[in-house]
């Protein structure tokens, strides 16, 4: 029995189709769902964790419907939402131990108690959860999520506007999990993350998956090498044997080659030829962020390109 | 406030009330002012309107503005519920919330609850300092039919408002809807002054607002009368309300 799975899995709303047609097999895995903004990844999140209905399609957490069985769902699933909501009025033992008590759990007391340990939050946990920082309170929200113990575990862009030190905390109790045998589904914006942590990786994009699988995979999917180039002005398509054109950011245009140092004096020749004026070149090796910028990039409409831009300027950080 | 550790699982919706009620609780207490100006308003209101004010309508109107007051702070905090809700909704708890097993009915009947049992609570402090500036003393019998009367309309008040809390979007909407409610409903009901002294129309109003029905029952139980009908009507009234109230959060919640 697979964890997750989903077949058409639709939502319009109104004309919009935020979702299109999804169909995801999830298992015992962390798998990441990467998207710009609005490509509706926080709407599938709340399809599959029960909170919204489809328009169309199914999908079934360990076997149970969403929709005809999604008591039994809730049963087996936790969900920890985009905006941290922690009660801040209230101490973090407390806010863990509202969720024991409405999960069910037996001693819920000792349960907290050893969640708090496990979360490192155990010398801090009388304090009210206003005290606490970002990187806290995401850990007092795993923590509550975990006291039922569920088989599935959604988080929606855990690790934003959080420190590196931070981030690599969460990470690692979520890596931490995953090897007790938990499914972990997650969205972020972060690719680097998403590649040295994610078993799988699906990008979405105008509510349909542009790519999917595991991250090496993806990136062995381009050729060995990236080249950027950054040119002052309008970008003039250019076409060289034995590169491919990925995308363009801004004024940074990137390109794969088999041999990028053998490309890399060629495509010099042809961008000018073709009329750029080339500023600086550089070349490295395939990250993520050039396979999402592929799959994203390419049909992606001028309107909708500025504001995933500039989201992808904030949070590429370290991939090159 | 304790919630006992281990419930039986058919206990569940139990448990889960309980538990939400204890959440909303700790907050209200931890949120001191809020707990004076629950507290202090229906006993300035009390002094103000009873003894301040220069007219006088009837006989004892201490006797006559204390069940007009009562059902004005149970009003006030009725509709507070929805805020409450309305709070948990914007700040992405109720999806939270929504996303456990444990019944999600619980989540209304624990708003409503506790709002209502908070009502009493101030409606109590009311009662005490009307008997302390010279209200007239009633039997247990009385003071229980009132608090029956006021829970009634407390739940009655409270589902309607958090009715509204689910179908609104945002809290300032859900404050403008406050505001448009409450001081009509009060000033146009038979809070301030007996049928016989207002206007024609505005005791046509008056006598069709749940406000003064409430109002009206309570002065009955206090002239020594027992308003079966007038409680069976907002059982019945209360009662519709909830199961609306029901329904809507189901649908909205799907
Ligand atoms: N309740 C709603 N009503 C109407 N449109 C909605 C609603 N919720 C989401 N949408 C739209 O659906 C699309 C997908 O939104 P969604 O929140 O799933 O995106 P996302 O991938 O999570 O974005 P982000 O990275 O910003 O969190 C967006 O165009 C959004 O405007
Ligand atoms: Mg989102």
């Amino acid at each position: 029995m697979t964890t997750i799975q989903t077949e058409n899995l639709t939502k319009n709303f109104g004309d919009l189709c935020a979702v299109d047609n999804l169909c995801l097999t999830v298992d015992k895995e962390i798998f990441g769902l990467l998207g710009p903004n609005g490509s509706g990844k926080t709407t599938t999140v709340l399809m599959l964790t029960t909170l919204l209905s489809q328009t169309k399609g199914n999908a079934s957490i360990c076997g149970h419907d969403t929709r005809r069985e999604p008591e039994k769902v809730r049963d087996c699933i936790s969900y920890v939402p985009q905006d941290m909501a922690v009660d801040t009025t209230l101490t973090g033992r407390e806010n863990v131990l509202i969720f024991a008590r409405l999960y069910g759990v037996k001693n819920p007391k000792d349960r907290v108690d050893e969640l708090l340990a496990v979360m490192e939050l155990t010398d801090r946990a009388d304090d009210l959860a206003k005290t606490y920082s970002g990187g806290m309170r995401r850990r007092l929200e795993l923590a509550e999520a975990l006291v039922h113990e569920p088989e599935v575990i959604f988080l929606d862009e855990p690790t934003l506007g959080l420190d590196v030190g931070a981030r690599k905390n969460i990470w690692n109790h979520i890596h931490a999990l995953n090897k007790k045998g938990m499914t972990i589904f997650m969205t972020t914006h972060y690719m680097d993350e998403a590649d040295q942590y994610c078993d799988r990786v699906g990008i979405i994009n105008h509510g349909k998956i542009a790519a999917l699988g595991n991250p090496s995979e993806l990136k062995a999917h381009l050729m060995k090498d990236v080249i950027t180039v950054t040119i002052d002005g309008e970008y003039a398509p250019t076409q060289l044997d034995g590169t491919l054109f990925v995308g363009q950011l801004g004024d940074t245009i990137s390109f794969t080659a088999e041999n990028g140092r053998e490309a890399l004096p060629l495509l010099v020749d042809a961008l000018n030829h073709a009329g750029n004026r080339v500023k600086a070149m550089s070349l490295r090796e395939p990250s993520l962020d050039d396979v999402f910028l592929q799959s994203v990039g390419k049909q992606e409409e001028p309107k909708g390109f500025e504001e995933w831009k500039f989201r992808m300027m904030l949070h590429h950080r370290g991939g090159s | 406030m304790e919630v006992p550790d281990d419930a039986p699982p058919q206990g569940w919706i139990v448990k889960g009330v309980t538990t939400y009620i204890y959440r909303d609780f700790i907050r209200w207490i931890r949120y001191r002012v809020g707990v004076v100006s629950t507290l202090v308003l229906p006993a300035a209101w009390l002094l103000f309107v009873g003894l301040a004010l220069p007219v006088k309508f009837t006989g004892n109107y201490l006797d006559f503005i204390t069940p007009g007051i009562l059902v004005m702070t149970i009003l006030t905090a009725g509709i507070s519920s929805g805020s409450l809700l309305m709070f948990d909704k914007i700040l992405g708890f109720l999806n939270k919330f929504l996303a456990m097993p444990v019944p999600r009915e619980s989540i209304l009947v624990s708003k409503i609850l506790f709002i209502s049992v908070r009502g009493l609570i101030q409606a109590t402090i009311i009662l005490i300092l009307a008997v302390l500036i010279g209200a007239t003393i009633m039997n247990p019998l009385q003071y229980g039919l009132t608090y029956l009367i006021l829970f009634l309309f407390g739940v009655f008040i409270s589902a309607f408002s958090t009715t509204v809390a689910l179908y609104l979007d945002d809290h300032d909407s859900f404050a403008a809807f406050t505001a448009m409610v409450t001081m009509p409903l009060f000033f146009a009901s038979s809070a301030l002054m007996p049928y016989d002294v207002m206007p024609g129309w505005l005791s046509a109003i008056a006598h069709v607002n749940p406000l003064s029905f409430a109002i009206d029952a309570i002065r009955d139980v206090g002239a020594g009368s027992i308003p079966v009908i007038p409680i069976v009507l907002l059982l019945v009234f209360t009662a519709v309300v909830v199961v609306l109230s029901g329904y809507v959060f189901r649908k909205v919640t799907v």
